[in-house]
């Protein structure tokens, strides 16, 4: 009686009321596939008639063989033919003896394993990998119980058998693992047929066998970082929560596991389940480890903060913002009551990145680097900078601080090589480049990046390379070679964007957008609004002032200029109360080209300085040359056309060096234009003719360029302006052909109401 | 009711009939049920000699298996299963049949539990599994299709393809076998753990006996709908059941989900009476006096159950909660973890054991045993709402909303859920929030009579008063509704509120009758004396009628609760629910 009393005292898997999940330490144990591997292993160093390539071959076969769940022993021989056939037929042989042996060879299997105490010299060496896993198989075999070896046995021979069987034809396919259990005498093959038709699910779960504690680990591990790197190399979605069901069903305090399944399911954007798995994973972590007594209440209360750090996390990426600043709000309260400075910076950042979401200024996040700075923090310092940098480009901070601050984190990043910070780096890099209008600056840095290996060490065959800052850099480079003309190499990125980051995923907002504006601005090329119409709504829902602007450009090129005018309107009162600068300087321009339709040119000059001044204070480059061409035109219009050329000096320059082909084509035809008519005013003949040669080779480039983009209208419009320049200068089989080209297009178009003369 | 009295007419055929399926729920092993049975027919008049019925007919079969049948039947009843089974091997017979099959599904179950304890590791635990279910079913479902399955062979089968989780075949099957079998209770009762709602209840039909009267009040318990299950009871009560200890127990239990103590607790006394060595459901009664506070009783229930047999979850849980009443929480946890070794399902014992942990400031352990009872039950609100109080309790009041929401969710007409998530968000200054649970908490009957004050006090910080002074006047309404006096902190305070705000409001008489009031308590009586004053100055000022001082004395507790909601009419109380 008293030793029933006793152990209903004791009980080995609670300490403190708290269960730990691994009750004897057990962490691996012997299955009929690991004695397989240690056959092979033992084949290994006796056989001697190996090669060096193929041992070469079988060594580097070991560790996967070690760390992976258990396989069929189908599976396993022809992975090990692979490398030495010869080896994989030793080993059937041998498993086949024992399997249609007796229980004790497999005990004299065991007993004759080469200990790896004994041989010095051996591969086996005791330390190493393959002298753990013996080490530990005999172990765990000597541990076991009378009857669990005779289970062992029994399942050594299910194995083989399971294997000989699918491997003879002969044999009924349907036939399988499971059936080995039932007495086939009795049952006719045809009831077993009917009962696996029954239950397909039963079968498909046993065919896996239960993983260890540390092949689950290895498993999560592997899982966890795919996840990270390279999504799609990882199981799908619904595989892998199945795969994670299965584990937690048969050991709920296999905390981890609630962790990737959390993850999991933020790849799937279900906050219901992964907010119960967050929590769980949390509730299952708050146990103190067994060891740190001392510290078991700093312990637990670490987790909490952190706990509540990641709901906070969560709900952000969730778009919850208030309920992120709530949960963020206790995790710093919590950290603050508990003296956690590292967590509190954590925290912080978080902080600063709700406040930005909310548009507030930057004086929490220099605070935020700084704090970090002091705590000797890297990755949360260069991550404030990084953010800081990002606002300063948008607020219009001059250009050489920015890159001197992004210079300076560089230096950090490559001394504590963070390589995912560099990544991003880059990609800020490009695109500030690319606001500013320096196309091939950002093409410079968006192939650095593309072209950089990861510092990380190339782990399971992936590299770092599903990260938000590769989506950015490549979909800078789809719409730079879209701009360029350059469609099919446009696609093919874009292709390969919707390969890496499928539609399901984090980032893929990133690329649809992209895709969708490329084919926007190609179908307002080609003239087909209403294709441009269809694409505007998809552009909405990703974004919406884009989708807005969008509009009001179909509505503009259709003439429904007063429904555009409130539509640019609204977008601009928007914009401005965003701060949304580039945004608002295009919406002016707009306003501008609209304003010129209605022939209201000395209306538009006030709007375009306005768009000037504000893109020259914003060393929005690139949209200054844009606005210094409006300004022109509406110069050329109201019969100044010798200042108009005057300040097109100041622009052309950089709108070849960096600009669309659209924008170089219509800097261009304003040019030849500008020419023309002051062309009318030259005095002496000779020089007429000149200078209206000159404007025939610039409409010619100009013609180039918008054949480049498929621009058919506008190359109309330089077949008309061509021809009538020939006309005047007499070439008539040059006008001829011209008219004839203008002629062929002008039937193939629908002609539009906008009259030549009052566009860009 | 008339359809159930004429069913139930012949109270002397349902006696016959039970004592038919006592005898054959004993032939084939089927304990649970032959010991339901017998207690109902316990709890009807004998019968007189000639009016028993005769034994069931003997088939040619039956005698040839005979002595095999005894045999196995003896070894059967002494656990070897796996024996009984190889002597039975060749019956014909349905009784022997039934028994070779039910020692081999047994035998499997046994080894199944032995495994466990023998498994290699925590991860292969759950891969043990009943080797014979896959062979019992595919025999099984040969003879189902031939139709040659009696009752109780469909209620194996069933029980076979639901330990094989197939729970929809399971379903049909054992539908089928109450139709072939209505008077085997164990179809029924695996019924009961299979039904999942209300919805999948009414789509199913039942063979019309007294036998689904029993089965609908137990499912009624089972699915929360406790008024239906009570009124079903009482009607069997009403036509002869009264005795029947099964019955008073299931109502005891009905009273105590409803949190109907004082009924639920005089049922269990009637049932101690009748059944004094009875341990099922004693743990219910102990939780009862707990909340009860009753400790002599509950100690002389814990020394009673002690003696009668103290390995048994129940009486580990009752003396759990005894020392928990008694303060000595780590004498408690451990007889609750004992109750737990015994039956690791044993939900109760988690819940009650992260109860006890909290006691003991130990959060950890408490977190971990409450995920144990969710892992058990996911429906389990008070392990949810446990949860919850442990995070409120290390403040994290964000993180507990999402434990108190999933305990609301389970259980949305419980006040004590609202009230946790109000105080949560009133923590998180989210007071609209608050406001609303507050409110909810109210509408669905507030348990502790807290919710009203706390919406007042809202209501005073989010500046509507009008709002606050009407929670307040009908806080006080049903405070001297019940004659209970108990909470005079917040009486006071209410009172105090009322008199400024009639004061603000110039209602004059109804600010002194506040006023007079607060005299009453001693924390506002200084505060009420100063309102007197100052009324009786606003009066001086403007009228001289100092005499209607003395009337508020008459009108007593009455008008303090009628007058207010008189002036109160306009507003109307919808309005305070944003």
């Amino acid at each position: 009686m008293a030793s029933v009393h006793e152990s209903l005292y004791f009980n080995p898997m609670m300490t403190n009321g708290v269960v730990h999940a691994n009750v004897f330490g057990v962490k691996d144990w012997v299955t009929p596939y690991k004695i397989t591997v240690l056959m092979l292993l033992d084949e290994m160093t006796i056989s001697t008639s190996i090669t060096l390539l193929d041992r070469r071959r079988l060594n580097k076969l070991i560790l996967p063989l070690l760390q992976s769940p258990d396989m069929t022993l189908s599976e396993l021989i022809k992975t090990v033919e692979d490398s030495c056939p010869q080896l994989a037929y030793t080993v059937h042989l041998r498993l086949q003896l024992m399997a249609d042996g007796e229980l004790k060879d497999m005990e004299h299997f065991f007993d004759m394993l080469p200990s790896p105490f004994n041989e010095t010299e051996s591969e086996a060496h005791k330390t190493s990998v393959v002298g753990l896993f013996m080490r530990h198989m005999v172990l765990a075999y000597n541990k076991l119980s009378f009857s669990q070896v005779y289970k062992l046995y029994t399942a050594l021979q299910q194995y083989y058998q399971s294997y000989e069987r699918k491997d003879s034809p002969a044999a009924e396919p349907a036939e399988d693992t499971d059936m080995e259990l039932t007495n086939t005498e009795e049952l006719g093959g045809k009831m077993e047929k009917e009962e696996l038709d029954l239950t397909p699910s039963d079968d498909e779960v046993s065919t896996r066998g239960p993983l260890s504690q540390k092949q689950a680990e290895y498993f999560l591990a592997q899982q966890a970082y795919l996840l990270k790197n390279d999504e799609n190399k990882a199981l799908d979605p619904a595989a892998l929560q199945k795969e994670l069901n299965n584990m937690l069903k048969f050991n709920p305090d296999f905390a981890e596991a609630h962790y990737l399944s959390y993850l999991n399911s933020m790849r799937v954007q279900d906050i219901f389940n992964s907010t119960d798995s967050l929590l769980h994973y949390f509730d299952r972590l708050i146990l103190p480890g067994g060891d740190s007594k001392s510290n078991g209440d700093e312990g637990c209360g670490r987790s909490l903060r952190y706990a509540a750090l990641n709901l906070a996390a969560l709900h952000c990426r969730f778009g919850h913002y208030q309920q992120a600043e709530l949960a963020l709000q206790e995790a710093i309260r919590i950290a603050q009551e508990s003296n956690d400075h590292v967590c509190l910076q954590h925290c912080l950042s978080w902080l600063y990145l709700l406040e930005q979401m909310k548009g507030s200024d930057s004086t929490l996040t220099e605070h935020a680097v700084k704090m970090a700075v002091h705590f000797c923090l890297p990755y949360l310092a260069s991550l404030g900078i990084q953010s800081l940098v990002q606002q300063g480009a948008v607020g219009g901070k001059t250009a050489n601080k920015l890159m001197d601050a992004l210079k300076d984190t560089d230096l950090l990043h490559w001394k504590h090589s963070l390589s995912e910070l560099i990544d991003v780096s880059i990609a800020q890099k490009t695109a500030i480049w690319r606001m500013y209008g320096k196309s091939t600056m950002a093409l410079q840095q968006a192939q650095v990046l593309l072209s950089m290996n990861s510092l990380e060490p190339v782990n399971l065959g992936v590299q770092q390379n599903n990260s938000e800052a590769f989506a950015v850099a490549l979909c800078h480079l789809s719409e730079l070679h879209a701009e360029q003309g350059l469609f099919a190499a446009a696609s093919e990125i874009l292709k390969h964007l919707r390969e890496r980051f499928p539609p399901h995923s984090q980032h893929a907002k990133l690329w649809m957008l992209c895709d969708q504006k490329i084919q926007f601005d190609r179908a307002m090329n080609d003239g087909k609004y209403h294709m441009a119409d269809s694409l505007v709504v998809g552009i909405a829902a990703l974004s919406k002032t884009e989708g807005l602007y969008r509009k009001a450009l179909v509505l503009k090129a259709r003439n429904q200029t007063t429904e555009a005018y409130k539509v640019l309107q609204r977008l601009l009162l928007y914009c401005e109360k965003i701060k949304g600068t580039e945004m608002t300087i295009r919406v002016m321009l707009s306003l501008a080209e609209l304003h010129w339709s209605s022939s209201c040119h000395a209306v538009a000059l006030p709007l375009l300085l306005r768009s000037l001044a504000v893109s020259r204070e914003y060393h929005l480059q690139y949209l200054a040359s844009e606005c210094i061409l409006h300004l022109a035109f509406s110069q050329l219009m109201l019969g100044i056309p010798e200042q108009a050329l005057n300040i097109l000096h100041m622009a052309i320059e950089s709108i070849l060096a960096h600009g669309a082909l659209l924008d170089k084509g219509r800097a261009m035809l304003l040019v030849a234009k500008c020419q023309i008519v002051t062309a009318s005013s030259e005095p002496s003949k000779q020089q007429k003719t000149q200078a209206l040669e000159v404007a025939v080779q610039n409409l010619e480039e100009a013609g180039t360029y918008f054949t480049k983009v498929d621009c058919k209208e506008r190359v109309r419009d330089i077949y008309y302006l061509q021809a009538r320049l020939y006309h005047s200068l007499g070439k008539t089989a040059e006008r001829n052909k011209c008219a004839m080209l203008f002629r062929q297009l002008n039937q193939e178009l629908p002609s539009q109401g906008v009259p030549l003369i009052t566009r860009l | 009711m008339a359809a159930l009295s004429s069913q139930f007419g012949d109270l002397v055929e349902i006696k016959k009939q039970l004592t038919v399926i006592i005898a054959l729920c004993r032939e084939r092993g089927l304990m649970h049920s032959v010991k339901w049975a017998s207690e109902l027919a316990f709890a009807l008049d004998p019968l007189p000699l000639n009016e028993l019925p005769p034994p069931p007919p003997f088939t040619e079969e039956d005698a040839q298996d005979l002595d095999a049948y005894s045999l196995a039947k003896s070894f059967f009843d002494l656990k070897e299963y796996d024996r009984a089974a190889y002597f039975l091997r060749g019956c014909r017979s349905q009784k022997a049949y039934f028994l070779y099959m039910y020692s081999r599904y047994l035998s499997g179950e046994k080894k199944k539990d032995d495994e466990t304890v023998d498994s290699l590791g925590p991860l292969e635990k759950g891969q043990v599994k009943n080797e014979s279910l896959r062979e019992l079913r595919v025999e099984l479902s040969k003879k189902h299709k031939a139709r040659e399955l009696d009752g109780f062979g469909l209620y194996l089968y069933g029980v076979v393809l639901r330990k094989l989780d197939l729970l929809k075949e399971a379903i049909d099957v054992f539908v089928e076998a109450t139709h072939c079998l209505p008077l085997h209770w164990g179809a029924w009762l695996e019924l009961c753990n299979l039904v999942e709602n209300k919805e999948m209840l009414k789509s199913m039909s039942f063979p019309d006996t007294w036998m689904k009267d029993f089965f609908l009040a137990h499912i009624y318990t089972e699915m929360q709908m406790i008024e239906e299950a009570l009124q079903k009871y009482q009607s069997l009560i009403n036509v002869g059941f009264s005795k029947s200890t099964y019955i008073i127990s299931q109502i005891a239990v009905a009273y105590h989900n409803i949190r109907d103590i004082d009924k639920a607790l005089s049922m269990f006394n009637e049932l101690r009476e009748q059944d004094p060595y009875r341990i099922e459901n004693m743990d219910t009664f102990s939780n009862l006096l707990y909340v009860r506070t009753m400790k002599p009783e509950l100690s002389y229930l814990a020394h009673n159950l002690c003696d009668i047999d103290k390995y048994r979850v129940e009486t580990c849980c009752v003396i759990g909660n005894y020392y928990s009443l008694r303060s000595q929480h780590e004498k408690a946890a451990l007889y609750f973890q004992r109750a737990l070794k015994l039956n690791p399902r044993c939900l109760g014992a988690w819940t009650l054991m992260g109860h006890e942990y909290m006691e003991m400031k130990n959060t950890s352990a408490a977190i971990q045993a409450y995920r144990h009872a969710i892992e058990v039950n996911k429906r389990d609100y008070r392990a949810w709402y446990g949860l919850g109080q442990t995070y409120e309790i290390l403040k994290m009041p964000f993180y507990c909303l999402y434990y108190y929401r999933r305990a609301h969710q389970l259980r949305p007409n419980d006040s004590r859920m609202l009230v946790a998530l109000g105080e949560c968000y009133e923590k998180l200054n989210q007071l609209v929030e608050a406001t609303k649970c507050y409110w909810r908490a109210y509408s669905v009957g507030d348990v502790e009579r807290m919710a009203l004050v706390k919406l007042a006090k809202l209501h005073e910080q989010l500046n509507e008063s009008d709002q606050a002074a009407q929670c307040y006047v009908i806080y006080i309404k049903e405070i001297f509704e019940c004659g209970e006096l108990m909470e005079q902190v917040e009486l006071s305070t209410a009172f105090r509120y009322l008199g400024q705000y009639y004061f603000k409001n110039k209602q004059y008489d109804d600010a002194s009758i506040c006023a007079q009031r607060c005299c009453n308590y001693n924390d506002a009586r200084e505060e009420g004396k100063s309102l007197l004053r100052q009324i009786s100055q606003v009066r001086g000022q403007g009228e001289t009628s100092s005499s209607d001082l003395s009337l508020p004395f008459i009108f007593g507790p009455l008008s303090a609760k009628n007058t207010p909601v008189r002036r109160m009419s306009p507003l109307n109380l919808s309005s305070v629910t944003p």
